[in-house]
């Protein structure tokens, strides 16, 4: 008796391995496999009745999901055709793409910024994301794409702005007219050839521009031997709303982490976002942008506020961490207006070495390389 | 009030006189022994009653079963065919992706030595988000998943504290530039 039951055990322990290994595949016997751990992607598109645009087309090709650990790991690949359905011309939009909402690594966004696309014209979004997708949170992978948010002409926003991307757009247009402007008036002042030479003094930038590998440490840090404080130099620019009183983070090796600014409000309005870039320098000499120092927080005029984000960074494992400068990259007042250095502000050395140009200056950089300074100037004009 | 009664009836003061009389007469005759008692064989008979009486006892008491550790070949070839199934269930039906990261996982322990105070070591609890000049990648498990947009690389890349980051890229012919985030918190 007790030999039988021993061996309806081992087979009904078989059986439950074998289910335990083909469920993810078994539950949906739609989707064929393309190579073994790799199946199609389900997915969606979901956009409000009263959007602003609407979809015209869609390609999905090369998307698929592939087991890895405990979550399908998900290359999107997605090509939409977005149609103006507005009365305004679009400057920017943004698209959620979500695998798995509470999922660390299962949300991804999609932006295009610096669009001038008129009421009824259709303009195109191409993205290509890896999400993760716990294989438990469904039965089969599946993606979604909505609509986070359009930013128009007039600066005015539609969205629901789970992402904080009217905040984004707004900075990105911003900057775009700040840069324009002041194309414009080099190629008044200088002509073609000032412009010229502006837009092969960007494109070396560009080149040289040093970018480093930094990794975002969650929680504490690894390595807490021989922790030192280190103190922020700042970078002032007189124009700005906030500025920075003092700052310091904890260094161990090739880690910073727990950073403490100080900052003040001497601006007349109530400050509710602020943005700080953060760059180091190692002992070797090596300048690079480790990362943007966001902060939500309600500061009144006239007042002083702590940041402290909690955040641990990683860098190369040869660099040796040796100075760390801060500067204020965008400001968010209360009424929802937002504040951005000028260009002279930006005209700084370690600036222009460091940190990326505006996407609109790119934009016309790559138009210079492949049109010439002619198409430059006629991308000017439209605006 | 009964004594109150008693008081005042002559009768009933006769009867509870009688009643005491009684009362006194077997205390006198309770603490005298019997004549002819054999105390020690009274002790004897006592003792052997109490005996008989745990023996009965333990006779109708509950058997208990004492635990006994299976050894021996039959348990062994038990445990060795468990060992094979459960290695041939692992083989036929785990991804290998998954075997890797699960080695990875082990292995990672074993270099942690958390039962040695090495825990500090052993945090990255989930994915993290690293930017380079490749482009965005996020890292799981010590596997790494990066991003792209197409073959281009990237024109820059942003690491963002709150844990987010974003990759700019630039479409050759047209100049239009997509910016690609991923949030890995």
């Amino acid at each position: 008796m007790r030999n039988r039951v021993f061996v309806l055990m081992l087979g009904a322990s078989g059986w439950a391995f074998g289910q335990f290994g083909q469920q993810p595949f078994g539950a949906q016997p739609n989707f064929p496999q393309q190579n073994p751990g790799q199946q199609s992607l389900a997915h969606k598109i979901d956009f409000p009745h009263d959007a602003p645009v609407t979809l015209a087309g869609d390609e999905w090709g090369g998307s698929a999901a592939t087991v890895r650990g405990g979550a399908y790991a998900i290359d999107v690949r997605v090509a939409l055709s977005l149609r103006n359905a507005s009365q305004r011309r679009i400057r920017g939009i943004t698209l959620t793409v979500l695998a798995q909402e509470s999922t660390p690594g299962g949300k991804g966004s999609i932006s295009v910024p610096s669009l001038d696309v008129a009421p009824g014209e259709t303009f195109s979004v191409r993205g290509d994301l890896h999400l993760l997708r716990p294989i438990g949170a469904g039965a089969s992978p599946m993606v979604e794409v909505s609509l986070d948010g359009v930013l128009f002409d007039d600066l005015n926003f539609y969205g629901p702005d789970k992402l904080h991307s009217r905040r984004t757009m707004m900075v990105w247009e911003l900057e775009a007219r700040r840069d324009r402007q002041f194309f414009k008036a080099l190629l008044d002042q200088s002509g073609r050839e000032g412009l010229q030479k502006e837009m092969l003094a960007s494109l070396a930038r560009d080149g040289d521009r040093p970018q480093f590998g930094v990794q975002m440490v969650r929680g504490r840090a690894t390595n807490t031997e021989g922790e030192r404080d280190l103190q922020f130099a700042f970078l002032r620019f007189p124009d700005a709303p906030v500025e920075p009183m003092g700052g310091i983070a904890r260094i161990a090796g090739n880690e910073a982490r727990a950073p403490k600014l100080v900052v003040h409000n001497r601006s007349p309005r109530v400050i509710r976002y602020l943005e700080m870039g953060w760059i180091v320098r190692d002992s070797q000499g090596r300048e690079f942008l480790a990362a943007s120092l966001p902060s939500e927080m309600r500061l009144p005029p006239r007042s002083s506020s702590q940041i402290l984000p909690d955040a641990a960074l990683r860098f190369d494992p040869r660099t040796s961490v040796e100075s760390m400068t801060g500067f204020v990259a965008s400001v968010e007042f209360s009424d929802g207006s937002i504040w951005i250095p000028n260009r002279v502000e930006l005209d700084d050395p370690v600036l222009r070495r460091v940190v990326a140009p505006s996407p609109e200056e790119q934009r016309l950089v790559q138009i210079y390389r492949k049109r010439g300074i002619g198409a430059v100037i006629d991308e000017l004009k439209k605006f | 009030m009964v004594r109150l009664h008693v008081a005042a009836c002559e009768g009933c003061r006769n009867w509870v006189a009688a009643f005491s009389s009684d009362r006194d007469a077997l205390r006198q005759l309770a603490a005298v022994m019997p004549a002819g008692v054999n105390w020690d064989r009274l002790a004897a008979e006592m003792s052997a009653n109490v005996r008989v009486g745990l023996e009965a006892g333990e006779c109708v008491a509950p058997r208990v079963h004492k635990p006994v550790l299976a050894t021996g070949w039959r348990v062994a070839a038990a445990v060795a065919g468990v060992t094979a199934l459960l290695v041939s269930a692992w083989w036929l039906n785990m991804p290998r992706a998954e075997s890797v990261a699960l080695g990875r996982v082990v292995r990672k322990i074993a270099q942690a030595r958390p039962w040695q105070g090495g825990i500090r070591a052993f945090d990255d609890s989930g994915p993290l988000v690293q930017v380079s000049a490749a482009g965005i990648q996020l890292q799981q498990n010590g596997g790494t998943l990066g991003m792209s947009q197409g073959q281009e690389p990237p024109v820059s890349v942003t690491l963002n504290v709150q844990g987010s980051a974003r990759a700019r890229y630039i479409d050759a012919d047209t100049g239009q530039i997509t910016i690609t985030g991923v949030y890995a918190q």
